[in-house]
């Protein structure tokens, strides 16, 4: 239905991200909290439109923007996220010294930019939006304007990102020689005619993977993520983690879904994917063993968290892909909270030695990480052992044995590097004197808010697979 | 279409051939006075990267900016009896959201060069 309604959410977050940056410039305060409200205002306004819309499938600029529940689910999932972030980094912004109103209004932009790349189909539309998302997270990533490690990150993140984009046009500029336009569902209707694939489809086809493999950080794309999150203020690494992270996937799936069941040698992508799939998952948790830094750690768990989600675009079974997603959220936003929790003015702990004995001096702080480190290894109750298993399956389902063998092997490695933390925040005599801030309301209901999700996700998860099954069914394909 | 890329083939290669062959055939003797940059004749009185104020950084980009705004404005311009009044809203909140862009510019002190 073509209507107006399709633009409000993004009305409201330009309006928001426009507020917020004019009352920085001209409200003189020190404190920068109230922009953080504000922004949560308009996050919960934005997302109040997109529950409204669903199951109306609105549309605007002749379809190029199309709220189907798909697109909806999706942008929920990244409102939520964002709302989470902010929360975190109230406190966490003033602690450390990078005491910028800007951060909410770009936090703002990135999430646009993410709305417009989940609700398009046609390629130079979600160009656009990956390009507003990059734009945005360059500049975050580079917010602690002293630290040398931060400016490290944005500057790779914008040489490497920017290398991704290019590679990206060029693949789409191949997809439309091949085919006379830039809509998914006309490149694959034009390939659905075609006896075989030419070598154009195959080569834009290709570009246009890689150019979302370095925005996924799947594994021969990888080689940013961790200097990257390692150099990001905390709470912009765990929404790097997620945000484009997701919108990825998202795109993935609408251009990867249609096209296993009309090309007759889509093998060839096909096995391609199973390569950085298996590559991903190894490559990201045996690297991951070695890091003492926990950030960094992280980094490359969300390296090998993005092979796991590979297996599910591999079967084909986006449901699995989404009730990951949405697990995913709650376990490595409460990680990245908890790491953000031990923290005092000017100093944040990020390496391993710094957690012997937290358990014992902070038992709440300790007990929910565990919780969501074991989570991120897939333990029952937690919802990542449901979501694992839910992929897996799957995967077995569509008779992928071999992939689903290597994952779980994978994973398996990973349980080491989790389980660590655990062993070190339990079972070592603390090194050094680790004394934190603990006037920090709104990160503890984060963590509060992270633990009941794992929690729910993985002991009574039917509501929102209900949700999800029809957002499933109505992934519109134009 | 073929014989437009030959034309570039060929200009391509006379501009490669004339770089490369001075580069093989020419006499080789220098001495430092003619390495030296070319000032006049007199000898150079400083260094010739110098550092720069970071302000034309920012005018410069404020400048990209401002200006790439009316390369969207010219085809608006063009089909501006077609789009109607749909284009004239679309229009005028893209002005708007670059005037809140030129506010903050202002407020933040873009344009104070002395300080």
């Amino acid at each position: 239905m073509n209507s107006l309604n399709a633009m409000f959410p993004l009305l409201t977050l330009i309006v928001g991200a426009l507020l917020v940056l004019i009352l920085e410039v001209s409200i003189k305060r020190e404190n920068k909290t109230y922009l953080a409200f504000i922004s949560i205002i308009f996050l919960m306004i934005c997302g109040f439109f997109c529950v409204q819309s669903w199951g109306k499938d609105f549309s605007y600029f002749n379809n190029h923007l199309y709220l189907d529940n798909f697109a909806l689910f999706f942008s929920i999932v990244l409102i939520i996220t964002t709302i989470l972030v902010t929360l975190i980094s109230m406190k966490y912004l003033s602690l450390q010294n990078t005491n910028v109103g800007e951060y909410y209004a770009l936090l703002l932009l990135a999430l646009s930019g993410m709305l417009i790349m989940v609700s398009s189909s046609d390629l130079i539309v979600i160009f656009l939006g990956l390009e507003v998302l990059s734009m945005s997270s360059y500049t975050l990533a580079g917010l602690k304007r002293d630290d040398q490690k931060s400016s490290e990150a944005a500057l790779k993140y914008f040489l490497l990102g920017s290398f991704a984009s290019a590679f990206l046009v060029y693949g789409l500029a191949l997809l439309y020689g091949v085919s006379n336009s830039t809509s998914i569902a006309v490149i694959i209707d034009h390939f659905k005619t075609e006896s075989s694939l030419s070598f154009m489809a195959f080569a834009g086809l290709g570009l246009v993977i890689v150019g979302f493999g370095f925005k996924i950080a799947v594994v021969p794309f990888h080689m940013w993520t961790p200097d990257v999150y390692q150099g990001a203020p905390t709470p912009i690494t765990a929404f790097f983690s997620i945000g484009p992270k997701a919108v990825g996937f998202a795109v993935l799936v609408r251009l990867l879904y249609p096209f296993w069941h009309v090309a007759y040698d889509s093998e060839v992508i096909f096995s391609l994917l199973w390569i950085i799939s298996a590559l991903t998952m190894i490559i990201g948790n045996l690297i991951a063993l070695r890091q003492t830094n926990i950030k960094r750690m992280l980094a490359y768990s969300s390296i090998a968290h993005a092979g796991y989600l590979m297996v599910a675009i591999l079967s084909q079974d986006t449901s699995s892909l989404m009730f990951y997603f949405v697990v995913y959220l709650f376990m490595n936003i409460g990680a990245f909270a908890a790491v953000i929790a031990l923290g005092k003015k000017d100093k944040e702990y990020l390496e391993l030695d710094d957690y012997a004995g937290i358990g014992f001096k902070y038992p709440w702080i300790g007990a929910t990480f565990a919780v969501f480190l074991f989570s991120l290894a897939g333990f029952p109750p937690t919802g990542g052992f449901l979501a694992k298993f839910y992929v897996f399956s799957a995967a077995v389902r569509e008779g992928l044995v071999s992939l689903v063998i290597i994952g779980v092997l994978a994973s398996l490695v990973s349980v080491y590097y989790y389980l660590r933390i655990i062993v070190y925040m339990y079972m070592r005599e603390p090194t050094h004197e680790v004394d934190i801030n603990l006037e920090n309301p709104a990160l503890f209901l984060v963590l509060f808010l992270c633990l009941y999700g794992v929690l729910q996700l993985g002991i009574f998860p039917g509501n929102i697979l209900l949700i999800i099954k029809q957002a499933v069914s109505s992934i519109a394909f134009l | 279409m073929i014989e437009l890329f030959l034309v570039f083939l060929v200009f391509g290669f006379v501009g490669a051939l004339m770089v490369v062959v001075n580069k093989i055939l020419g006499p080789r003797k220098t001495n430092p006075t003619k390495e030296m940059p070319y000032e006049c004749g007199s000898p150079p009185l400083q260094e010739g990267i110098n550092p720069f104020p970071i302000k034309y950084y920012l005018v410069a980009f404020l400048f990209l900016l401002f200006d790439i705004e009316v390369v969207f404005l010219f085809p608006w311009a063009l089909v501006f009896k077609e789009v109607g009044m749909t284009g004239v809203i679309l229009m005028f909140a893209y002005i708007f959201i670059l005037l809140m862009g030129f506010i903050y510019a202002w407020k933040k002190g873009a344009f104070q060069w002395e300080k």
